[in-house]
């Protein structure tokens, strides 16, 4: 019997007339000009009628002049309240992950409730070979922003949230489908050098490097930490893009490629 | 707590600890924590039988494993979940896929096929004495399965597929079959896993290739990620989890082509290697 070897040893491996060796990595990008966008959960779902029809009316033009668009949602408040509950029952991160999927996929129904007449469609994890289609026909794909891992997810020091939400679900189709930027839709411009809400001198920042950020060691953060680590790893991905949706023209800048809000880069 | 709604500032929050809050803010998601997480099948052993270490070995090492695991089932003793690697079909699906640049998320959504086959193949060994392919993410079934003298198999893999993170090195999936297993353990709270492999535990380096290769016979986690094994017979992302893993607290590896061992090692004794954490 062949001997047994790590699946490390394959590195970028190469398919040869005499079996397998080691070769250049030559990376496919899927669809890489899909717009890969999210629509914050407490940012803009809990905001209700008032923050989404404005942000939705924007995506739906944007969809009809032809921009191919994957939207993920984010959960929110009801997210909060379960991971609350689950954390004083000291469930492990991972029931915690598999709880915290359902509040963002009702959110992703809703979305298609409203956008129906327009082409939205829902779809789940088992439908992302099918964006061709969707994408095709002119619909308005909206799925969940979180990444199935469910009770795989691994457990974070000094924390019981899972680590990996809807940013990093978001960012992952988005470096599946070898597109160079995830869009990130909240209720805010982006980063700025303090708390605009606390110091009136606060500046907006609109470029900042992933590197320059990890360096910051911030308490807080506007996107999970998690998402800042992958983007100094990941083929495809180099930008991330934080829009306030509540601003009117702001998505449709974003999903026309224009730099709008903060990019966070790698360089 | 409380079922409050919240209004006031144009969202609409129900009240709870983290009401409003950011969960990117440390001090927030540190609340969060306690010193253990619930245990919510602790009865069970995870078993994962190596896709490459016995699959690949054909009937002369499936046959002896499927009997003692048989055995083991009806004498009712240690209800087991069954875990099944993929091995070297899961090596040459990785080989096709990166060599036509398929992204590292593309991997992981293909490799779980390969292991499925283990699953049946094994299924079809142990159907009569009542084992059944369990979809992986079901295990709310398993007091059902336990309480009806079932033994479920499932695959390894954990489900991450085409959202698999970018690897720190390579396009390999760092989740992958070994992580799984220890993972779905973890979550379940189980008291124990069992590596079930072709060597006699770990060594210290590779013993098919280094006659002075040492045995780890009793070791701690700490220990191990003080000073790890040049080569590595289960997938590292296992102890990078486990680190921060609360419910875990001993991994075995043991030699599925030595009859006996899985027995003695449900029985609780010390063969193969045993990795402990404090």
């Amino acid at each position: 019997m062949s001997e047994r070897k790590s699946l490390n040893d394959l590195g970028p491996a190469k398919i040869t007339e005499t079996g397998i060796a080691p070769g250049d990595y030559n990376p496919v990008a899927i669809m890489p000009d899909m717009r890969v966008c999210k629509l914050g959960g407490q940012s803009l779902l809990d905001r209700g009628r008032k923050a989404l029809f404005p942000v939705l009316d924007e995506i739906i033009a944007a969809r009809k002049a032809d921009i191919p668009i994957l939207l993920g949602t984010g959960g929110g408040t009801r997210a909060r309240h379960i991971y609350s509950v689950a954390s004083e029952l000291e469930l492990p991160t991972g029931v915690l992950a598999k709880l915290g999927s359902y509040v963002p996929m009702q959110n992703a129904r809703m979305v298609q409730m409203l956008t129906a007449k327009h082409g939205g469609i829902y779809i789940m994890d088992d439908d992302f070979e099918k964006l061709p289609l969707y994408v095709k026909m002119g619909c308005l794909p909206i799925m969940t922003g979180m990444p199935p891992f469910g009770y795989w997810e691994k457990r974070d020091e000094n924390s019981r949230i899972p680590p990996n939400r809807t940013d990093a679900g978001v960012f992952l189709s988005a470096e599946f489908l070898g597109c160079k930027r995830a869009i990130y839709i909240k209720d805010e411009d982006g980063l700025f050098t303090d708390d605009p809400k606390k110091n009136p001198k606060a500046t907006h920042i609109p470029r900042i490097s992933a590197q320059e950020l990890i360096e910051r060691d911030l308490n807080d953060l506007i996107i999970e930490r998690v998402v800042i680590e992958y983007l100094s790893r990941s083929k495809w991905v180099k930008e991330l893009q934080i829009v306030n949706g509540l601003k009117p023209g702001e998505v449709t800048k974003a999903l026309n490629g224009e730099d709008a809000g903060t990019i966070i880069y790698s360089d | 707590m409380s079922n409050k709604l919240v209004t006031g500032d144009g969202r609409t929050h129900i009240q709870s600890k983290l009401m409003r809050e950011s969960l990117q803010d440390r001090s927030v998601i540190n609340d969060t924590d306690s010193i253990k997480d619930r245990r919510i099948l602790p009865d069970i052993t995870v078993v994962s039988i190596g896709g490459q270490s016995i699959f690949d070995r054909g009937k002369a090492a499936i046959i002896p494993v499927a009997d003692e695991l048989a055995a083991l089932h009806k004498s009712k003793k240690h209800p087991m979940l069954i875990a099944v690697g993929g091995g070297t079909r899961v090596r040459h699906t990785a080989a096709v896929a990166l060599d036509l640049g398929l992204p590292t998320g593309g991997v992981a959504q293909l490799v779980g096929a390969m292991e499925e086959l283990n699953a049946v193949i094994l299924n079809s060994l142990l159907a009569q004495h009542g084992s059944i392919t369990m979809p992986r993410d079901h295990f709310w079934d398993l007091p059902l399965y336990m309480n009806s003298g079932i033994l479920p198999i499932v695959i390894s893999v954990p489900p991450y597929h085409f959202w698999e993170p970018p690897a720190e090195v390579g396009q390999m999936p760092a989740h992958r079959s070994d992580f799984g297993v220890y993972q779905q353990a973890e979550v379940l709270g189980t008291s124990h896993v069992i590596y079930v492999k072709d060597e006699d535990g770990m060594y210290d380096k590779d013993p098919k290739e280094f006659d002075d290769a040492k045995l780890f016979e009793k070791i701690t986690l700490d220990e191990l990620l003080a000073n790890p094994p040049e080569t590595n017979m289960i997938d590292w992302a296992v102890f990078k989890s486990w680190k921060t893993g609360k419910n875990i607290k001993k991994i075995q590896i043991i030699n599925g082509l030595k009859p006996g061992l899985l027995t003695k090692a449900l029985a609780g004794e010390d063969v193969g290697t045993v990795i402990t954490k404090d």
